[in-house]
């Protein structure tokens, strides 16, 4: 699809403007929906989707009469609304989601995409739901389509706070232990960890047959450090100090950072993970098409 | 090293600069927050150390540039000692010739020493030999053959000039500074007291010359001598000369002495007188007839020593009758000439008369018969009396003229023709210059009182001998060709002033009077080495002419028609005819400090000795010569270059910093 939806989107900076998180969800999905073209192959609950064979067992509720008048062949004809899938939003709210260089923030960014998410969700009528989670759980939605569901994760993202650490692992084994039912599960994080240990945490939901969607969320300053003069730089998590001079920053942490991009994206994608690299000053339709692609192969 | 300039050393405190921004600004770090320093290392990056080493260069180039400023504006020197070539060796051999040196065989035993001394010569030594009296005479250039120097010694004569060892060291120092050579100087003399300069200093030769020292005669031999004379050079109207002599002995015992006085070579007097041990006593012939006419007179005492020349003492002497002075006045003015004819006539020795003329009736066509012309306040001079008075003056006469108001009212001097306007202020007498011969001896002119006076326009060349309290010019002394103009800013007749009425008058017009009448050069004798002048300008008059003691013409045609003054070197008589016409008899005595022949003391002579080079002279001998060299200029352009390379390098460091961010 070739659309260019760039220029429909608002700046990441200006949605930091926005206070409410429903608004900020609103305003970045409408836009985005505002910018579709009507196509068969995207459309919402109760539109006509495709006609199947009509096999023993099936609900005679759904067979299209009027085509087996003509043909005096049972078709069954289903919606797209019939393919409701859960979406799980995992938040990664570790101290190092605190970093920015600009105005927005990655929790911030990280916050404007999971509420878009769910926003887009509850549009489609999936079950939804959500886990803020540090080295801990900080907040757990179960995943439901009821009514009041969307502003429930709405406030959970904008309670959302900043904690110590990242551990994938707590999260994922919460994840897995209410998670039956198959649908598509987003990570929303920084992934200052090693790739290898990144993709064996998340894997194991893979083979219960969830789509797995890792958005890699960075500050541009991480991707390209622009450092005057030798600075003494602290960890955000660890509190740990190291000076470094503009001149490592610029070549080998740039090698690095592009070098754990690369290696993550490999692993992930070698792993069957959809991985999609969100700078924080880029707008977020990249990261809502990747999910409407999930979704439409859901159907 | 040295520094010209050493408190702009304090400029390398600026240093501190640099150091404070390079080595303690550097190292103030913000700490920055970082989402993960997970692809960081702990471990200072390589081009940190490329960064830092940068750093530490453009540290080491910005001190380098403040210290080199500080050095090149302190203006750094070394004086560094670099080996020169050895000065080649020249023997000086000088001879005292003074009048002194004629005592005894001093003079032949001085020639003795200093053959000697040729002969000891190596064979390719430069030698020269050296006159020494009053001043110094290279007898020979430097020479190699031994022939001209031995001749240059034969020749030598005494002369009667004084010996003067300042000026003969004077002349080694000039030697030693522009020969580049090393000198050995030998001095043969009697070492005469009297010769030595008032300080030692005086006595110190050049760095490159060694002195030895000969001293001929023995001892403190005593000797008598007419120290002075003093007679009348003219006597008028038959009065009789008073003459008086002074003699002296210097380590000499109480003695009985005759002294003659001779006229043209007759004792016309004689007298015995005790001159006491090593002292002085005084002859007087208070009567002496002198006939008319230009005498050659002595003082001669006996019996002699061995020093001859001194124990007689030469004079002249001229009988003539006084001469005229006229005295031009206005018509109707036959007053005026009163003052001025009773102060002269009070005066006989100055052997001046003045007769009074009224200037329309004055025969001004020969004016060569007085002494000087006196023009009372005149009025405009009709033409021909104006150009006979220039003419005459231009020929060697003289003219007091005196500008009173009648001389302002005409608007100008009259024949010199400058400006001349009258003041109506009363003044006195203010600045009076009693070195200048017109008032040579003039006592101050108190309380005498201008009514008015005439402002004079002094032109170049001009001496302003008096001035009016004011400031303006009251006497002023001119020459004209040959002659001379004193210009009085005021009348003499006592009508504008009361100048006539004060004692000081009277000197005024006498000493003004021997002036215009040329009477101030005649002294009845002079000592040796006395110059006599000859001519005013070079470009007036006629030949000049000079008859030594012995009747030969000294001046060769060029010097006697160009010549300006001739020195009276020998003792005896000098016929002298001045350029304007006069004729001059000039007695010259040898200079009595000669005649004390006290020598230098041993001590003395040794401390002269050794203010020489003490060291044996070493013929090639490499020496050591002293050069400051200043550097302060490469001291600046290396400034220049560490600024240019730190600027270059400094932009390249900003430039790289830049590409960083």
């Amino acid at each position: 699809m070739a659309i260019e939806l760039t220029n429909r989107f608002v700046d990441p900076a200006v949605l930091a403007s926005i206070s409410s998180i429903d608004l900020v969800a609103k305003t970045v999905v409408d836009g985005f929906i505002a910018g579709l073209h009507r196509s068969p192959d995207f459309g919402f609950s109760q539109e006509f989707a495709e006609y199947r064979a009509y096999t023993p067992g099936d609900d005679l509720r759904h067979v299209d009469w009027n085509v087996y008048a003509r043909t005096e062949k049972a078709y069954l004809k289903r919606y797209r609304g019939e393919t409701n899938t859960t979406l799980m939003v995992l938040l990664d709210a570790s101290a190092s989601m605190g970093f920015g260089s600009g105005p927005v923030h990655k929790f911030d960014y990280a916050r404007f995409l999971a509420s878009a998410l769910v926003y887009l969700a509850h549009l489609q009528r999936d079950s939804a739901g959500l886990i803020v989670f540090h080295d801990e759980i900080e907040n757990f939605i179960h995943p439901s389509a009821r009514q009041g569901q969307l502003m429930r994760l709405l406030h959970g993202i904008e309670a959302a706070a900043l904690g110590k650490r990242t551990d994938y692992r707590r999260p994922f084994f919460e994840l897995q232990q209410f998670l039956k039912r198959r649908g598509i599960t987003v990570l929303i994080s920084d992934f200052f960890e090693e790739p290898d240990a990144i993709v064996d945490t998340v894997l194991p939901l893979r083979f219960r047959g969830n789509e797995l969607i890792l958005f890699h969320v960075l500050d541009p300053a991480e991707i390209d450090p622009k450092l005057r003069e030798p600075a003494l730089l602290i960890d955000m998590e660890t509190s740990e100090a190291i000076e470094t001079s503009p001149e490592y920053a610029h070549r080998d942490y740039r090698q690095k950072i592009q070098a754990h991009v690369a290696a993550l994206r490999t692993k992930a994608e070698g792993a069957g993970l959809d991985y999609f690299l969100l700078p924080t000053d880029r707008p977020l339709d990249r990261a809502l098409r990747e999910y409407f692609t999930i979704r439409q192969g859901r159907m | 090293m040295s520094f010209l300039s050493p408190w702009f050393l304090a400029g390398i405190a600026a240093v501190a600069l640099p150091l404070w921004l390079h080595l303690l600004q550097r190292y103030k770090r913000t700490p920055q927050p970082f989402s993960s320093l997970m692809f960081f290392e702990r471990r200072l990056q390589a081009s940190s150390k490329q960064r830092r080493l940068r750093e530490f260069l453009l540290l080491a180039m910005r001190i380098a540039l403040l210290v080199l400023l500080s050095l090149a504006f302190a203006q750094p020197f070394i004086t560094h000692y670099s080996p020169v070539a050895g000065r080649r060796k020249l023997t000086v051999i000088a001879i005292d010739r003074s009048f002194s040196m004629r005592y005894g065989a001093r003079l032949t035993e001085a020639k003795a020493r200093a053959h000697a001394l040729v002969r000891a010569l190596g064979g390719g030594d430069l030698a020269q030999i050296l006159a020494v009296d009053s001043h110094v005479e290279a007898l020979t250039a430097p020479e190699r053959e031994r022939l001209p120097l031995h001749a240059a010694i034969d020749s030598l004569q005494a002369t009667d000039h004084a010996s003067s060892f300042g000026e003969f060291v004077r002349v080694l120092r000039v030697m030693d500074a522009s020969s580049g050579m090393q000198l050995d100087v030998h001095f043969i003399s009697d070492m005469q007291q009297t010769s030595m300069p008032p300080v030692f200093t005086d006595l110190v030769p050049g760095p490159h010359t060694k002195l030895s020292l000969y001293k001929v005669g023995s001892g403190n031999p005593p000797n008598w001598a007419v120290e002075s004379v003093t007679a009348p050079a003219r006597v008028y109207n038959g009065s009789p000369a008073r003459v008086t002599a002074v003699l002296s002995g210097w380590h000499t015992p109480q003695a009985e002495k005759t002294v003659s006085l001779m006229l043209d070579g007759k004792v016309v007097a004689s007298k015995s007188v005790t001159v006491p041990a090593s002292g002085r006593a005084e002859v007087e012939f208070p009567s002496i007839n002198i006939p008319y006419g230009q005498h050659r007179g002595e003082i001669r005492l006996s019996p002699g020593d061995q020093l001859p020349e001194d124990d007689g003492f030469l004079f002249s002497v001229q009988r003539s009758d006084p001469r005229k002075v006229l005295f031009l006045y206005a018509n109707g003015r036959a007053r005026d000439a009163l003052y001025y004819k009773a102060a002269m006539e009070s005066a006989p020795d100055a052997g001046l008369t003045v007769e009074p003329a009224r200037l329309e009736q004055a025969t001004v066509d020969d004016l060569s018969n007085f002494a000087f012309v006196v023009l009372d306040n005149p009025g405009e001079l009709d033409a021909a009396t104006a150009r006979a008075l220039c003419d005459y003056i231009s020929k060697g006469g003289a003219v007091l003229l005196a500008a009173g108001s009648t001389t302002a009212q005409a608007g100008h001097v009259p024949l010199s023709g400058e400006a001349a306007s009258f003041v109506h202020q009363p003044e006195t007498v203010g600045d009076i210059d009693r070195g200048d011969a017109a008032l040579a001896g003039v006592a101050d002119f108190k309380n005498v009182q201008f009514s008015g006076y005439t402002l004079l326009s002094p032109k170049a060349g001009d001496r302003i001998v008096a001035r009016f309290t004011a400031g303006a010019p009251l006497l002023i002394a001119r020459s004209m060709g040959e002659g001379r103009m004193l210009i009085f800013a005021s009348s003499l007749d006592g009508s504008e002033n009361d100048f006539p009425l004060h004692t000081s008058f009277v000197p005024f017009v006498v000493q003004t009077g021997r002036y215009l009448a040329g009477e101030e050069d005649l002294p009845s004798n002079v000592i040796a080495g006395t110059p006599v002048e000859l001519r005013r300008s070079r470009s007036a008059g006629t030949a000049a002419d000079v008859i030594g003691p012995d009747g030969r013409h000294e001046l060769n045609i060029r010097e006697a028609t160009s010549a300006l003054s001739f020195n009276l070197d020998r003792d005896g008589f000098y016929e002298v005819q001045r350029a304007g016409g006069k004729r001059l008899l000039i007695a010259v005595d040898a200079d009595r400090r000669e005649s004390d022949l006290t020598a230098i003391p041993d001590e003395t002579l040794a401390l002269w000795r050794n203010t020489g080079s003490t060291s044996p002279l070493q013929t090639g001998a490499v020496e050591r010569q002293s050069r400051s060299w200043s550097f302060w200029r490469y001291l600046l352009l290396a400034a220049f270059a560490v600024a240019l390379v730190e600027s270059i390098f400094g932009a390249r460091y900003l430039k790289r910093g830049r590409e960083v961010l």
